[in-house]
């Protein structure tokens, strides 16, 4: 608020006491009692209408100090009359007043012509003045409301002090100095105005018209929005009913109590208080009106105090517009709109959030009679808790596809050919199969399993075209052609016991006679050269004992029987078919056996190896061996007899593995249904992971020419057949792509598919199921 | 003339490429609603060629697909305007192939051969004396006549203790036939009608490894033979011809298997020669072969390697090699349209141009197969039907007009079946895909046996079109 030094005057007179308030005072409630009184006395003063006479003397020209009451109800009578009438006729009438003026000292009206247009008086300091009479108000003739220009330029008005004018204007006349002060006064004592002159003519009369004392004091009041009725007091004197006068008949007989006579002692504390609080500085009796602005504003939090009207958009939606309150919603609304007792007990009845109306209509009959919101809390909570918890602004949504986020696979389409349908069933074997393998020709699949039988297939009709029984008791574990063509030999392992086997039935005579040599080659070779390996310990037993099977055998073609110490379960080949490899779980130091063929020799490379062996295999190309315990595969160099790598699949039991034919990647399967795929050049962790079966995976096995495929073979009774692309580059990862589940096998007491060979060149796979039967997958 | 808005008609030209039936009226332009269905053109056609009894039943061919619906629709269907002239073919409909007649066997039946009057070797053969040759994965050969009797059975051959299934087997005279197997050799025997006996009159000797299929061409009396040790050999059936048989594929050449063929104690011994010539190119056992059917001189053979190969017996050479996408198990030729058809163990038929200027490897693709195509088959009365035999257990029979563009890229028109022939006791839904019992292994088509097809279900059935 703008201080007037005015009411400066004002502030300085003693503030009343706040006596009468009770509560204890607070610093921001005290400043503001200060400042209420401040202002009330500010509206006191106002009494005199100096605010009115400033507006005056705006539009009174010249004349500053005017200051009577009467001039200021002429104009306001001018404006009164002459509202509609334009500027011109105010000007012209103010002329007139002038003219009056001048009519004072005599009456020129007759010839004007002849005379000068002004005429010479004195003015109250005695010098000349020029009054000029009035112009005829033809058109072009009024300049007056041209204003005028001084015209000395940038001339201090000083060099002008001991002349008359204080310039000129643009006609080169002289400007004369306005008059003031004494002079002016003197002027209007000069002037006689009849009483009650207005200036105006009354309408009916044609007369004057002069107004009465009493008239001017109704126009004063009226313009001052008064009581117009005479005699009206706004402000009467103050009756003292309760003062110390005493009357003759009191209104309470009741003696004056003490407290008026004392001074308040309860008073005077709360003074002292604030006296003390004042000294101590704790309440300041005037602080800047900025300073407490911002302490309200602290005190009272506004949550749309800097809210601005902002145009829509998608990040800013307005609550939508409630529709305007219909009848219904009256107070009193009009009866059809009122509901009877079925509709009201249905509203009732209903849920709340399957209600149409969210009110149910009800009429008062006044406006004084409609009680309460009852629902006020309820619902100012709930529109809280719809500001918190719904607040009105877009969520981003996250528009992407997730498929978009998955690394892009190729299409299976589009890697054809793979095996999709099962082609052929080979069933004869009784129990489970449990162990499956494809000559490298790719005509025939041996099999084995719980029966104790090895069984040769024709491979794409199902035919069984050979069978041997190699043991009674012992299932047939493993068995695995030899993989070269000039020969054709089956190496079985039944129980503790491989066998070699020549299916001679289906050999042409040369290649028979060709196996025949391959296994007959090393008789009596561990007998004439004593085993020179293990020359520094005393030979105890023999790892292997090699032997003749029978003639019941032999007859079948079952051609050498090798002994070894504990059950085998695996039997692996080199690729050169000259050595293979059998794996016997069981045996503690005996467990990985490699066999030589060429010199029926059988040698165990490791003297004691960590962790249960669970399979074996020759790298395919180089001289490494490696060897799967439980929980890590390790790399030997054949050559160097040394530990290349270990592997640690991370698995708890691995159940089989196999190396890429390139020899860079292995993968592995595991009991606790993993597929890993190990990049022996990336690291000793897996490079993939896949995690796609519900059960034990029992045999894993690489397309051994060239198709970039693979497939595991689980105990949920499928198959999987993968993608896995192995580039030269060793810049690029393999692509491991799933394919395929092949299902088909049934689950026979918790064991599904037992093990799975592919074929050669083509991209069938045959598998062994638990059921006793073989798939042929195309 | 009255003008019934709600028919419309259409005009229709009437071909047909059998010279027998051909309308002698002219002008053969007619104009026909464009309701009418197959059977009723099939009259119409009747009724043109003044057959008011006997009537024959008509396949109507409108722009070389089979109609199977009304005009109507089939224009509709294949955006035709009915304001043009429709070309229509008609030609005489395929009578469904009942079974007639099933002949057991005591174990699978690997191949089955007929022989006929109207079949390549059989031009001595009289009416109704019709012989049917099978082989069986028993080792033996029977020969059955069409009321299912077996005539004669082979002796089981004395190869050393081999296994003695047999795989193929074809007749190469009305006096003699060839069969071969697992055991890896070829046998020419004769077959005396009179005595009912089946002698071994040949051992042939080339292959180290079993013999898939055997092709013949009687007036030269060659033999070619395919075998899984990816060679095919050149026989003929005349043993002087041959070359001495090679001493290490002899049963007698080891001394473990010269011990066993002593043991067996043959009764006499069979002359044993060795091939003409070796072709070897394939690079996985080779699955079927076939001669030229007007050029004795050059043999086709696919192999699971994915080749069809083109052989100049002369100079024993591959002259081209056609490559597809998959394994080829069974090869016939379609002589009227100089066509290949190859049956893959992907489960479809395809159609190769064996010509050196085919610009396209795969003419048409005839899917439908649920398993791998073994045997193939031409029918002997039209130049545009095809008899395919499947391990899915059925045999289905194909008409090359029966097309549609569609199908993969590099892959030519592709064809549905027409006709699915169920081995005889086993519904189409009993047999999965696997055909496990029911595989069948070959089919022939002749004219006057009918389709004979031989399988795993241990049976030779014989499917004939009742009534023609």
């Amino acid at each position: 608020m703008s201080v007037n030094p005015r009411k400066r005057k004002v502030v300085t007179r003693p503030a009343p006491e706040p006596s009468d308030s009770e509560g204890e005072l607070a610093d921001g409630l005290l400043e503001g009692i200060l400042s209420h009184s401040e202002d009330e006395a500010a509206d006191d003063s106002d009494a005199d209408a100096s605010s009115v006479i400033e507006g005056l003397s705006d539009e009174e020209q010249g004349d500053d100090d005017e200051d009577s009451d009467e001039e200021h109800i002429r104009e306001e009578m001018q404006n009164l009359n002459t509202s509609d009438s334009s500027l011109r006729e105010t000007k012209g009438i103010s002329t007139h007043d002038m003219d009056m003026g001048t009519g004072a000292d005599g009456d020129l009206d007759e010839d004007e012509h002849l005379k000068p247009n002004y005429t010479v008086t004195t003015d109250a300091h005695g010098n000349t003045r020029y009054l000029y009479r009035e112009i005829d108000p033809v058109y072009d003739s009024d300049d007056s409301d041209v204003e005028a220009t001084n015209t000395i330029g940038n001339i201090d008005l000083k060099y002008y002090d001991e002349y008359p004018h204080i310039g000129y204007d643009i006609n080169g006349k002289k400007i004369m100095r306005p008059a003031k002060g004494e002079a002016l006064d003197a002027l209007l004592d000069s002037i006689d105005i009849p009483k009650g002159w207005t200036g105006l003519t009354d309408p009916q009369t044609g007369k004057p018209l002069n107004l009465s004392e009493e008239e001017l004091d109704v126009l004063k009041r009226l313009t001052r929005n008064e009581v117009v009725e005479d005699g009206y007091d706004p402000y009467p004197d103050m009756v003292a009913y309760f003062s110390g006068k005493q009357e003759v008949m009191p209104l309470s007989a009741a003696p004056e109590p003490k407290r008026r006579f004392v001074p308040s002692k309860h008073e005077s504390k709360r003074v002292m208080k604030i006296v003390k609080a004042i000294r101590e500085g704790r309440i300041q009796p005037y602080r800047p009106p900025g300073e407490q602005d911002e302490e309200q504003d602290a005190f009272n939090f506004d949550v749309w105090a800097d809210e601005k009207p902002r145009p829509d958009n998608t990040m800013h939606i307005p609550a939508p517009k409630l529709p305007p309150p219909g009848y219904e919603a009256s107070y009193h609304p009009p009866p059809e709109y009122l509901p009877d007792k079925a509709e009201e007990q249905a509203w009732l009845d209903a849920d709340e959030e399957d209600r149409e109306k969210e009110f149910l209509p009800k009429n008062y009959d006044a406006l004084r009679k409609v009680p309460g919101y009852e629902t006020f809390v309820k619902e100012r909570f709930e529109r809280s808790l719809d500001l918190y918890l719904a607040p009105r602004i877009r969520r981003n949504r996250l528009n992407i596809d997730p498929e978009s986020l998955l690394p892009k696979l190729p299409n299976p389409e589009d890697l054809k050919p793979f095996p999709t349908t099962c082609a052929a069933l080979f069933r004869g074997q009784e129990g489970r199969v449990r162990c499956v393998s494809i000559d490298p020709q790719g005509i025939f699949v041996a099999s084995g399993g719980d029966d104790g039988y090895i069984r040769i297939w024709e491979l794409l009709t199902g035919r069984q075209v050979w069978n041997a029984k190699l043991s009674d008791e012992e299932a047939v574990d493993a068995v695995q052609w030899r993989p070269t063509k000039d020969a054709s030999i089956v190496a079985a392992a039944a129980g503790e016991h491989v066998y070699l086997i020549v299916p001679f039935t289906l050999l042409s005579p040369d290649v028979e006679q060709a196996s025949r040599e391959v296994l007959d080659a090393g008789w009596g070779y561990a007998a004439s050269k004593p085993s020179t390996t293990t020359n520094g310990e005393a030979p105890k037993q023999a790892p292997g004992k090699w032997s003749r099977p029978g003639t019941l055998l032999e007859n079948k073609g079952v051609l050498v029987q090798i002994e070894v110490r504990s059950a085998v379960k695996i039997v692996n080949w080199h690729r050169r078919g000259d050595y293979f490899a059998t794996v016997s779980p069981r045996g503690q130091s005996t467990a990985v056996a490699i066999h030589t063929v060429s010199k029926h020799l059988t040698q165990l490379p490791f003297r004691r190896l960590k962790g249960i062996a669970q399979t074996a295999q020759f790298h395919p190309s180089k001289a490494i061996f490696f060897v799967a315990t439980r929980n890590t595969i390790r790399s030997y160099d054949l050559a160097k007899q040394e530990l290349v790598k270990i592997l640690q699949p991370g698995a708890k039991w691995i159940s089989s593995i196999d190396v890429h034919p390139g020899g860079d990647n292995l993968i592995v399967g595991t009991y606790d249904k993993r597929l890993l795929w190990h990049d022996l050049d990336l690291s000793n962790k897996p490079y993939k992971t896949l995690r796609f079966h519900k059960e034990a995976i029992r045999a894993v096995r690489f397309h051994p020419a060239g198709l970039p495929l693979f497939a595991d073979a689980s105990d949920d009774g499928s198959l999987q057949i993968f993608h896995g692309n192995v580039v030269g580059d060793l810049m690029q990862n393999a692509t491991i792509v799933p394919l395929k589940v092949l299902r088909g096998h049934k689950i026979n007491s918790r064991l599904g598919v037992m093990h799975l060979d592919w074929h050669p060149r083509e991209p069938w796979c045959v598998s062994a199921g638990a059921d006793g039967t073989l798939r042929l997958w195309c | 003339m009255d003008f019934d808005a709600a028919e419309t008609k259409v005009q229709i030209r009437l071909t047909t490429r059998d010279p027998g039936l051909q309308i002698s009226e002219e002008p053969n332009i007619l104009l026909v609603q464009t309701s009418l269905t197959r059977h009723k053109l099939s009259t119409l056609v009747n009724e043109l060629l003044h057959r008011e009894e006997n009537r024959i039943p008509f396949d109507i061919l409108i722009n070389g697909q089979f109609l199977r619906t009304s005009v109507d629709e089939f224009l509709t269907k294949n955006g035709i305007n009915a304001e043009t002239t429709l070309d229509v073919e008609y030609t005489r409909a395929l009578v469904p192939p009942l079974n007639v007649t099933s002949f057991e066997h005591d174990d699978w039946v690997s191949a089955v051969d007929v022989l006929s009057p109207s079949s390549q070797m059989g031009a001595g053969v009289q009416s109704g004396q019709e012989r049917i040759l099978s082989a069986s994965y028993d080792g033996l050969l029977r020969v059955w006549n069409t009321s299912g009797d077996v005539l004669a059975t082979s002796e089981a051959p004395n190869n050393g203790g081999r296994v003695t299934s047999l795989k193929t087997a074809k007749w190469l005279s009305d006096k003699k036939m060839v069969a071969a197997g697992l055991d890896n050799t070829v046998r020419v025997y004769k077959y005396d009608d009179n005595a009912r006996t089946i002698t071994t009159a040949l051992e042939l000797f080339n292959h180290r490894w079993g013999i898939e299929d055997i092709a013949v061409h009687a007036s030269s009396s060659r033999i070619l033979s395919a075998s899984s040790d990816t060679t095919i050999s050149l026989f003929s059936s005349n043993a002087k011809e041959n070359a001495v048989a090679p001493s290490n594929l002899l049963p007698n050449s080891t001394a473990a298997s010269n011990k066993r063929q002593k043991l067996s104690k043959p009764d006499r011994m069979v002359p044993a020669r060795g091939a003409l010539a070796t072709l070897s190119g394939h690079s996985s056992p080779v699955s079927s072969v076939v001669f030229k059917p007007d050029d004795a001189t050059v043999a086709y053979s696919a192999s699971h390697d994915h080749t069809l190969k083109t052989w100049d017996l002369p100079t024993s050479t591959c002259v081209d090699t056609r490559t597809t996408g998959h394994s080829l198990l069974s090869l016939c030729a379609i002589a009227s349209r100089n066509l290949l058809a190859t049956g893959t163990s992907a489960r479809h038929i395809t159609l190769i141009d064996p010509r050196a200027s085919a610009t396209q490897i795969s003419v048409m693709t005839l899917r439908g197969h649920k398993n791998a195509v073994v045997s193939l088959d031409t029918d002997p009365s039209s130049e545009f039907s095809l008899v395919s035999g499947s391990h899915d257990g059925t045999a289905q029979i194909w008409d090359l007009r029966n097309v549609s563009a569609g199908g993969k890229v590099g892959e030519g028109m592709t064809g549905e079946s027409v006709y699915t022939i169920n081995r005889q006791g086993r519904s189409a839904e009993a047999v999965k895909s696997h055909g496990e019992g029911a595989k069948v292994f070959s089919v022939r088509w002749d004219r006057n046996v009918g389709i004979v097809s031989a399988g795993e279900d241990k049976r030779v059935q014989i499917n004939r079109a009742l009534g023609s």
